[in-house]
């Protein structure tokens, strides 16, 4: 069978069965990759090691998911800008385009020592080399008061999907004049200016649909990503709507009463009308289960994400601890190219060049002004290191805010392209 | 026209055999290029750039003519050329690494 044929029978294969079940042992020569977590980290790693080794090595891509809702641009979602299946995406692609071999199953444990994962079925995957890019999980018990149990009351809406639609629904359901508080998670979190344009994009809706309702935002920390500008377009675009409370006025969130839709600080019990309340955050369950966790992250080697607990496992995305890279989707989709193509290097010989990342964050603050900042990086001993970096002007033109809308909108097409295609 | 086309294509022939061992920086610099490396660095375009179909903001680079790519990221490099991002990303690439991207982007089909 050709190359493309044979491509295309196991993507048709993997596309049409959807689980397949796989002999824990290795049967030929072809070495094998297990990649953990569809997001922008692991898609894109099953993605470029397929693309890039021609079939000399075997990918298995296990997400739970059949269709991914990207967290990035669900807040443009809230803010009215597109519709909620635009950001949803789907696996075909990978499947039929690259060969890869996607299982929609949980990944329940990881065994390093004779390299398999077993999985939700009960079926295992043996693995040459293994990327675990789970994303986040909540720490419920960070704000006392909140809990799972609580959590469709006060949407966290920080992983997409279901959750995001119901913050969606509660916004627009608001009391007119109602107050919403936001209540951002402490570092380190998923998408640091994330809460800020969510704010932004609730006061957009809010200034067409509940014009005199007010926002509070009790923040648990002392400072925020692009404050400045962020602050700047809250003057601008939604005056006295937006109150921003820093972790030293309200002196720390006591409880949380979701029955009462309290929050209580020592400044004040501040009274909600709907709420949005994102907690603390660690590595996704399986990177714990694979002992490749420190406390709540993943250590890795800046040359090439590994896991500096096992050379066989890389850890991707918002799970590893990557300083000084942030965690987005887009520092995940840079780390994920370093590491396919050490991967790749480890598997068939090919050439492993130096690791390089970069990152940039769009955020929209109002129609068409919207910011930007990011950082080109290099691996140092340690650390990832910053090699340059950029932040939007408080006095750019609006032409130039309007731009960066548009070249987020492209970015958004590009890199989902780049992990789904 | 088509008589001045042609000349202008005689004279145009002639003048890069004439003067062929005095190449521009962009010659010199695609000269220094390696396809499998442009590859590599290549991936970080493709987090922006999209692979098929052009778009408003950021436009393709899949075809793109290697001495354009070239000239292009020397005046990104140098800030000539406005754009934050696109000046970061020029800004550590050496000559080398200009060269290897131009030549591994030119030789990919343009998007239709």
């Amino acid at each position: 069978m050709s190359k493309i044929s044979r491509r295309l029978f196991t993507g048709l294969a993997a596309a049409s069965v959807g689980t397949l079940a796989f002999p824990s042992i290795s049967l030929g020569a072809v070495p094998r990759v297990v990649v953990i977590g569809g997001g922008a980290g692991g898609a894109t790693a099953a993605r470029y090691i397929a693309k890039d080794s021609g079939g000399a090595v075997d990918v298995t891509l296990v997400e739970a998911s059949k269709r991914y809702y990207t967290c990035f641009f669900s807040n443009i979602y809230l803010g009215g800008f597109r519709n909620y299946g635009s950001i949803g995406h789907n696996y075909y692609g990978l499947s039929v385009n690259q060969g890869v071999n996607v299982v929609h199953e949980w990944a329940v444990s990881v065994d390093p020592a004779n390299r398999i994962v077993k999985l939700g079925s009960g079926n295992t995957l043996y693995y040459d080399k293994l990327v675990v890019s789970p994303g986040i999980d909540l720490k419920y018990d960070s704000i006392n008061g909140y809990s799972a149990a609580v959590q469709d009351k006060m949407p966290h809406a920080w992983k997409s999907g279901t959750q995001v639609q119901l913050l969606r629904n509660q916004v627009m359901n608001m009391k007119q004049g109602g107050t919403f508080v936001m209540v951002p998670p402490p570092n380190p979190y998923r998408c640091p200016p994330g809460p800020y344009e969510r704010v932004s994009m609730i006061a957009h809706q809010f200034k067409q649909s509940n014009p005199t309702a007010k926002i509070v935002i009790l923040d648990p920390k002392p400072k925020f990503s692009k404050q400045g500008l962020f602050e700047a377009g809250w003057q601008k675009h939604y005056p006295g709507m937006i109150e921003w409370i820093s972790s030293e006025d309200h002196g720390g969130i006591k409880n949380v009463n979701a029955t009462k839709m309290e929050f209580v600080t020592d400044l004040d019990t501040f009274k909600a009308d709907a709420a949005c309340v994102v907690p603390a955050q660690k590595a996704g369950a399986i990177a714990m289960a694979a002992g490749v966790n420190d406390g709540d992250w993943c250590p890795i080697q800046p040359a090439s994400m590994q896991s500096k607990a096992d050379e066989n496992i890389y850890v991707l995305g918002d799970a590893s601890m990557a300083k000084s890279m942030p965690k987005s989707g887009f520092s995940a989709n840079s780390q994920a190219k370093v590491a396919a193509n050490h991967i790749r290097g480890a598997l068939t010989g090919s050439k492993v060049f130096d690791a390089r990342y970069s990152n940039t964050c769009w955020s929209l603050i109002a129609p068409d002004d919207d910011v930007k900042v990011g950082a080109s990086y290099v691996a140092g001993a340690e650390l990832i290191d910053v090699e340059s970096k950029f932040i939007s002007q408080a006095d750019d033109s609006s032409e130039t805010r309007a731009a960066n809308y548009q070249e987020s909108i492209d970015w958004y097409n590009g890199i989902t392209a780049d992990m789904f295609s | 026209m088509k008589i001045l086309l042609f000349l202008i294509f005689l004279l145009t022939s002639f003048c890069k055999f004439a003067f062929s061992e005095e190449h521009s920086d962009e010659q010199q610099i695609i000269e220094m290029g390696d396809i499998e490396y442009g590859q590599y660095l290549g991936a970080e375009c493709a987090s922006c750039h999209q692979q098929t179909g052009a778009s408003e903001g950021i436009p393709a680079i899949n075809g793109m003519d290697a001495e354009v790519f070239v000239a292009l990221m020397l005046a990104y490099r140098s800030k000539e050329m406005e754009n934050p991002v696109m000046q970061m990303i020029a800004g550590r690439l050496d000559d080398e690494q200009i060269g290897s991207l131009a030549l591994y982007f030119s030789q990919l089909e343009p998007p239709k």
